[in-house]
């Protein structure tokens, strides 16, 4: 008797995808946006509410809102409308979301996050599902729908991973940003995405870090550079005149270990002698407004070519950060461009143009950086990041958004003697994403976290253990943030860097005195290194 | 149960065909009917479903890339993978549309615990290559009953399709590597859970639909021998317009044609419209140039902004406090005064 | 097939049906680490288990095996039973295929379980720590600004 009431324990609900029940679980979901934050940016329907209440104060019309703002989407993205209707659920891109990968809950599978939306669209927009109903693969549109919305839409990092093996090239982000889009329209926000929209939109960076806060920590991190180097290392702020407006995502400047790599890029810009400034007002090149709408998204990146256009640079540098990227790279020049205040991109150490900036006028830090190396512009010493095994995490925006793999690998390549690559089917294009990008990292979403970190962290734990990797590098502002927390639970041992970290670390400045620590101030390891004749021949 | 639904609603076009012939007004409307509202609502349908998406504008410049962008000189970019080049774009699409470059990624045979990784995934791909390709082919070698004289081409076809010169009449090698792949696919449905999991009738039905035409277009060649003559006087006819009844044409062909028909008129209200939509899917048919021009988005509107004279004014005393610059020096120093 | 071999199977099975339906075929068939973690760190490691239960107990391979199971099952929406519920598995397991549960392995297999339910409390308290480790450094960021406020 016992036994049988164990097995049946066992069984998982036999359920249909189209059932919306869903439950929120503590640990597992993203709280709601404080009615504060909407109303500073007049966004609908602001009020206290949370997703595990059973009633989630809706607007009385919420039905008519969301199908009118369906409507509307349909019309205005070509996207949208093709991948609602041509996925032909061949299951190709089931696996290759980290979240079902890690969860495995069947909603999860790409194609069924799309078919939640789907299911709707085809219900109330097209023929067949009008008639037909549920036969046509149609479902009625409830408050349980919208509740599997918020829960699955914000599951998802938009990280594009699935759209690599898509025969139609069905991208779930975009899917993902239209369900966000929605349930904006009925106030259904999450707070880790409104908060920092709100303060971006206010004080110009998500940390909502006040102009004399951003000058402190700008300063401190110039002093430390200085006190590294031994050098006189300044950063300037709002200066009107500059070459080069330098944008980088405002955890650099105030969280760890974004700080070393902001380091770096001080240290870099004053070997090199770089004529720039940052901006205090255009202080935040990560785009969270990306992660709720497209509406919002260019009302936060517009200050950047505002910035640029008062402080009459001649072109714009960005620091290291995933989304900020794909933002800069994909709508920043449709939504806000042109930019013909700027001139096209030229690396004033090397003559070269950047030609593929033409038009959007901002270069990848890495890019800038790779330029130098190669024309030999700088002075490296790798054997200062000895210390260091490294691996490299492409993040998801700048591999499959923009296409920047070789760029940060020439330059690891080149700061460090000791590195290796994950395996292949999880970087590069096919890179797995730290699990909470596009909104997801936050403290109370950890354990839908550490789910879609999984396969990540399992194929860095691969290379600790074949390698003994010790830092895992990246260029994304979250990975930074998150990675640590992640690989604190999965594979201890392991840190988490910038590429201009291990930049700085390597930068041989023009008198600078004798380096005994790294930016982290850990002792180098160079000493106690057998002679380069030893070293394992992994750059190859 | 979506699946059962399905198969009971193609048995029912099956039956529905084999009988409908037995009265005057059932194979006028067999014959006659069915094939002009089945290609009118095709035609009209295909046509509405490409416009209203070609009609919908591509606000921003979304490509997939799957290598390395076009940048440095000196780096090697990904020409077809990441393409900056209409030509790259062209490659990238036949690569696509022709080889399933996409579906195909998936498959990268590695050695896993010591034993080569085949997966299934690789099933997937060459399942719907095979499919297509041999979908592709029965489709031209028809065109021999619509044409009067047969093309050259389509006779070239023919006997490269039968070219293994087995039985009489010869074995064409589509119509095994159709069945088998549609049967495949069929399978994997049924098989693989996450895929059954997330299959509606629809996804049955096209299949069922579709295993229905080839079996019976097999069973018209190979065994249940139909009058191949008055087939191709009745497909003459319908094509220039003046359709005749001919009593030779048999159930089984009747059958096949309303099978046909169905197909057509379900296209454009169905899934199977991805033949029409790949071509415009805006993650694969643009260059990866988004920095070096402008793309436009033909709605882009003005947006409410935080602009800098209101941070200013927002944040002046405490950029006075910290030495920020002002924009106006000037007004600047007043307020210190 | 060996006895070992048959009861590891079952093991695994079971193991595989506390997932969702529709998991279980890929989670159990797909081989590749990469692709598949969570298939490949349930049988690699049941499989260290399994051979520790019925060998010396070798606590070095029985703790990182238990805890790559644990520390999975641990953020996996499971409740505590469900997620060190695995365990016990393996006496239904040993029992269909033997007939009968020798008492000297059913005593290591509660060890075992016991074992499991400590590393699942580790776990999360781990969960905690880090999302206190999160929480704190958020505040540290509010406070400067506050302490910056005229």
């Amino acid at each position: 008797m016992q036994e049988k009431l164990i097995q049946i324990e066992q069984e998982p609900p036999r359920g249909d995808w189209r059932d919306p029940h869903v439950e929120f679980h503590k640990g597992a979901m993203c709280y709601s946006a404080a009615a504060k934050n909407l109303t500073y940016l007049g966004l609908p329907n602001p009020r206290t509410w949370q997703p595990t209440d059973s009633n989630w104060k809706l607007p009385p019309d919420w039905k008519k809102i969301i199908l009118a703002g369906m409507k509307e989407r349909l019309k205005k993205y070509r996207s949208f409308r093709l991948f609602m209707d041509i996925c032909v659920r061949c299951g190709a891109c089931a696996d290759k979301c980290q979240f079902y990968l890690g969860s495995a809950d069947p909603k999860n599978m790409p194609v069924a996050r799309a078919e939640l939306m789907r299911s709707i669209y085809r219900r109330y927009f097209t023929l067949t599902g009008r008639i037909f109903g549920s036969l046509a693969g149609g479902r009625e549109l409830t408050e349980d729908v919208i509740k599997e919305w918020y829960s699955y839409y914000y599951q998802c990092t938009e990280c594009r991973r699935c759209s690599v093996y898509c025969p139609y090239g069905i991208d779930t982000a975009e899917i993902t940003m239209m369900g966000r889009e929605l349930l904006t329209l009925i106030g259904c926000n999450i707070n880790w995405v409104m908060e920092p929209v709100a303060n971006c939109y206010r004080t110009g960076n998500h940390l909502g870090i006040q102009p004399h806060g951003f000058k402190d920590s700008i300063d401190f991190a110039a002093n430390e550079a200085s006190e590294i180097t031994g050098l006189k290392i300044e950063a300037p702020i709002n200066r009107k005149g500059a070459e080069v407006l330098f944008v980088m995502p405002s955890a650099d400047y105030f969280a760890t270990p974004h700080y070393y790599t902001l380091l770096g890029y001080l240290m870099l810009f004053h070997q090199i002698g770089l004529d720039y400034t940052v901006s205090a007002y255009a202080s935040e090149g990560g785009n969270f407004g990306f992660f709720a709408s497209h509406e919002l998204m260019k009302r936060l990146n517009a200050k950047i070519y505002d910035e640029a256009k008062r402080l009459g640079v001649k072109w714009i540098l960005g620091g290291e950060c995933g989304h900020m990227w794909r933002v800069l790279h994909q709508y920043m020049d449709t939504m806000n461009g042109p930019a013909d205040f700027l001139e096209v991109p030229v690396s004033p150490f090397t003559g070269t143009v950047f030609e593929n900036a033409r038009s959007t006028k901002m270069v990848h830090i890495c890019e800038f950086t790779a330029d130098l190396i190669h024309h030999g512009k700088l002075k490296l010493d790798p054997s200062r990041n000895d210390h260091w095994r490294v691996t490299y995490h492409d993040s998801c925006n700048p591999a499959r958004g923009m296409g920047l793999l070789e760029e940060p690998r020439y330059i690891l390549h080149q700061v460090s003697r000791r590195f290796h690559e994950m395996p292949e089917n999880t970087i590069r294009e096919q890179t797995f994403c730290c699990g909470s990008g596009a909104g997801l990292g936050t403290d109370e979403n950890l354990e839908v976290r550490l789910r879609g970190g999984f396969p990540r962290a399992n194929a860095v734990r691969y290379v600790k253990q074949k390698h003994g990797v010790n830092l895992l590098t990246c260029i994304c502002a979250i990975d930074k943030a998150t990675l640590p927390t992640l690989l604190e639970y999965w594979v201890p041992g392991v840190e988490v860097g910038g590429v201009h970290e291990l930049v700085g670390n390597a930068l041989v400045m023009t008198g600078e005195k004798e380096r005994t620590t790294d930016l982290r101030g850990e002792p180098l390891a160079s000493a106690a290194l057998p002679a380069s004749g030893e070293m394992e021949a992994v750059h190859a | 149960m979506s699946a059962l639904y399905s198969l009971l609603a193609v048995l029912a076009l099956v039956a529905a065909g084999l009988e409908g012939g037995r009265t005057g007004a059932g194979r006028d409307a067999l014959t006659l009917i069915v094939p002009y509202a089945a290609f009118t609502i095709f035609l009209a349908g295909f046509c509405v479903r490409v416009l209203r998406w070609a009609w919908a504008p591509v606000p921003f410049h979304i490509p997939t890339t799957c290598g390395q962008q076009k940048s440095l000189p000196w780096i090697r970019q990904a020409k077809v993978d990441n393409p900056s080049s209409k030509w790259g774009v062209l490659a990238r699409m036949a690569a696509e549309i022709l080889l399933f470059r996409s579906l195909f990624r998936n498959n990268r045979a590695r050695m896993a615990e010591k034993r080569l990784i085949l997966g299934e995934s690789k099933f997937l791909w060459l399942g719907a290559l095979a499919f297509h390709w041999a979908l592709l082919l029965i489709l031209l070698r028809h065109l021999r009953l619509f044409i009067q004289p047969v093309p050259a081409w389509v006779n070239g076809l023919e006997r490269l399709d039968g070219f293994l010169q087995i039985g009489a009449p010869q074995l064409y090698i589509s119509d095994v590597i159709l069945l088998a792949a549609l049967a495949y696919l069929l399978y994997r449905r049924f098989r693989d859970p996450a895929v059954r999991y997330i299959s509606l009738f629809t996804d049955y039905f096209a299949l069922f639909l579709l295993l229905a035409i080839a079996v019976s277009g097999v069973l018209m060649r190979y065994f249940v021998r139909v009058d191949v003559l008055s087939v191709k006087q009745f497909a003459l006819s319908l094509a220039a317009f003046r359709p005749v009844d001919l009593r030779a044409l048999s159930p089984l062909f009747l059958a096949h044609l309303l099978l046909v028909c169905t197909l057509a008129a379900y296209l454009p209200f169905s899934k199977l419209m991805h033949m029409g939509g790949i071509f415009l899917s805006p993650t694969r048919n643009l260059a990866n140039d988004s920095r070096r021009k402008r793309h436009i988005n033909p709605w882009n509107y003005p947006v409410k902004k935080h602009t800098y004279a209101e941070w200013e004014e927002e944040f002046h005393d405490k950029l006075v406090a910290a030495g920020i610059p002002l924009e106006d020096e000037d007004a600047g120093k007043a307020h210190t005064d | 097939m060996s006895a070992e071999q048959a009861i590891l199977q079952r093991w695994i099975e079971r193991t595989l049906k506390s997932y969702p339906d529709g998991m279980a075929g890929f989670l159990g068939e797909e081989r590749d680490p990469f692709r598949n973690p969570v298939g490949h760190t349930l049988r690699e490691n049941l499989t260290t288990l399994l051979q520790e239960l019925m060998g010396t107990m070798d606590q070095k391979r029985v703790a990182p095996a238990l805890d790559a199971l644990v520390r999975m099952r641990a953020v996996q929406n499971f409740s505590p039973a469900e997620a060190v519920r695995f365990v016990f598995g393996l006496r239904q397991a040993v029992f269909e295929v033997s007939g009968a549960v020798p008492d000297s392995l059913a005593t290591r297999i509660d060890e075992l379980a016991l074992m499991a339910f400590d590393q699942y409390m580790s776990c999360r308290e781990q969960i905690f720590e880090l999302r206190a480790k999160e929480i704190r450094r958020r505040a540290q960021y509010a406070a400067f600004e506050e302490g910056e406020e005229p």
